[in-house]
């Protein structure tokens, strides 16, 4: 429990960090500057892994608790998403579609040629 | 203002309703795999907003003590990314390549579709955001001026789509490695998609959520570079 509880303490002291840099006008999420110093002192060996594991997945497994306030928020521009459903719907579709396509070719392009033999490759 | 909306003054209210909510959202996706527990979760909280006439506002008093968690969620993303980024050490430089490219693409094709089909700034640059994990995606488009609730609607469909139709349009264009198809999935559908891979392969599973971390990173750093160039 109180290796739980170092875990949050980490998580959000990294977080505040990052915040604290953000109002200095970095102009990165004060989240994405907080992993950044995390992944750093992971790396550096400054935090240990098992120190913040615990804490990190079980925020990760139930981030959709997270995300329940501001999706319910969808009701107060719920006019906004109405208007503006074709757009919305086309866009998603159009860069799902690219992403996936130029992340995966890219991949079969650049990984299947050099590393024919790396453990991990699947042999068809 | 009825009894409901005066209970939902107190934080605590709304929070207990939120953890309520979505601990039967879970259930239910428990049962009925195809139940998507965020949307299981919001459907009745919005009912209960509309049908009691409690203004969101009064609601998010307690539901923003929530959200605020979404920002130590995050940096807990630096663990998969740490962890997976020592196994897969020898090819990382590539597969972050693979990332960056996905993440222009993705950020661009969104903001010019919507553009062009008559979107007004603030909800085109909602749907920039929208191939990475919803804590990022929110904060990157309320730097760019989009409207969050949008972004989490458009992250959520992404993940989903990801999760149903990735791996077989992959499988149509020939994606058969599989760290590639690991990439792709991550890049285009975050954790939504990455869960939809651990049953089918461990190594397709950690790549997907290293390049979904990987992919929040890269987008939040281009809107960064976006947001200096457009002033």
């Amino acid at each position: 429990m109180l290796d739980f509880l170092r875990g949050v303490a980490l998580l959000v002291g990294f977080n505040m960090a990052g915040v604290g840099v953000h109002r200095l006008g970095v102009p990165l999420p004060s989240g994405v500057l907080g992993l950044l110093f995390l992944f750093l002192a992971l790396s550096l060996g400054v935090v240990k892994l098992d120190w913040v594991e615990g804490a990190a997945m079980l925020l990760l497994r139930h981030m959709v608790l997270l995300f329940v306030p501001l999706t319910v928020g969808l009701i107060a521009v719920w006019s906004v998403v109405q208007h503006q459903a074709l757009a919305l719907t086309a866009s998603l579709v159009v860069s799902f579609v690219a992403v996936l396509l130029v992340t995966g070719l890219l991949g079969k392009a650049m990984l299947r040629e050099r590393f024919e033999d790396e453990p991990g490759e699947v042999k068809q | 203002m009825s009894a409901l909306a005066f209970l939902m003054r107190n934080p605590v209210t709304a929070i207990v309703l939120t953890i309520a909510a979505y601990a039967v959202a879970l259930a239910l996706h428990r049962r009925w795999r195809w139940v998507p527990p965020l949307v299981a979760a919001c459907i009745p909280l919005m009912a209960l907003l509309v049908v009691a006439h409690v203004p969101f506002a009064e609601y998010n008093r307690g539901g923003a003590l929530l959200s605020w968690w979404l920002g130590p969620a995050t940096v807990g993303l630096a663990v998969p990314m740490f962890r997976h980024g020592r196994a897969l050490r020898s090819s990382l430089g590539r597969l972050a390549l693979m990332v960056l490219a996905g993440s222009v693409v993705g950020m661009a094709s969104a903001w010019l579709t919507a553009s062009l089909l008559g979107a007004p700034h603030a909800v085109a640059m909602a749907a920039v955001p929208k191939s990475v994990t919803t804590p990022i995606a929110v904060e990157v488009s309320r730097e760019l001026g989009g409207v969050p609730e949008i972004t989490i609607a458009l992250v959520l469909l992404a993940g989903i789509l990801g999760a149903s139709f990735g791996v077989p349009i992959l499988r149509l264009a020939g994606v058969r490695d599989d760290r590639a198809i690991g990439v792709a999935i991550g890049a285009s559908s975050h954790g939504v998609g990455t869960a939809s891979l651990v049953r089918r392969s461990e190594m397709q599973a950690s790549v997907s959520s290293w390049a979904m971390a990987a992919s929040g990173v890269f987008t939040s750093l281009l809107a960064a570079l976006l947001k200096l160039l457009m002033h």
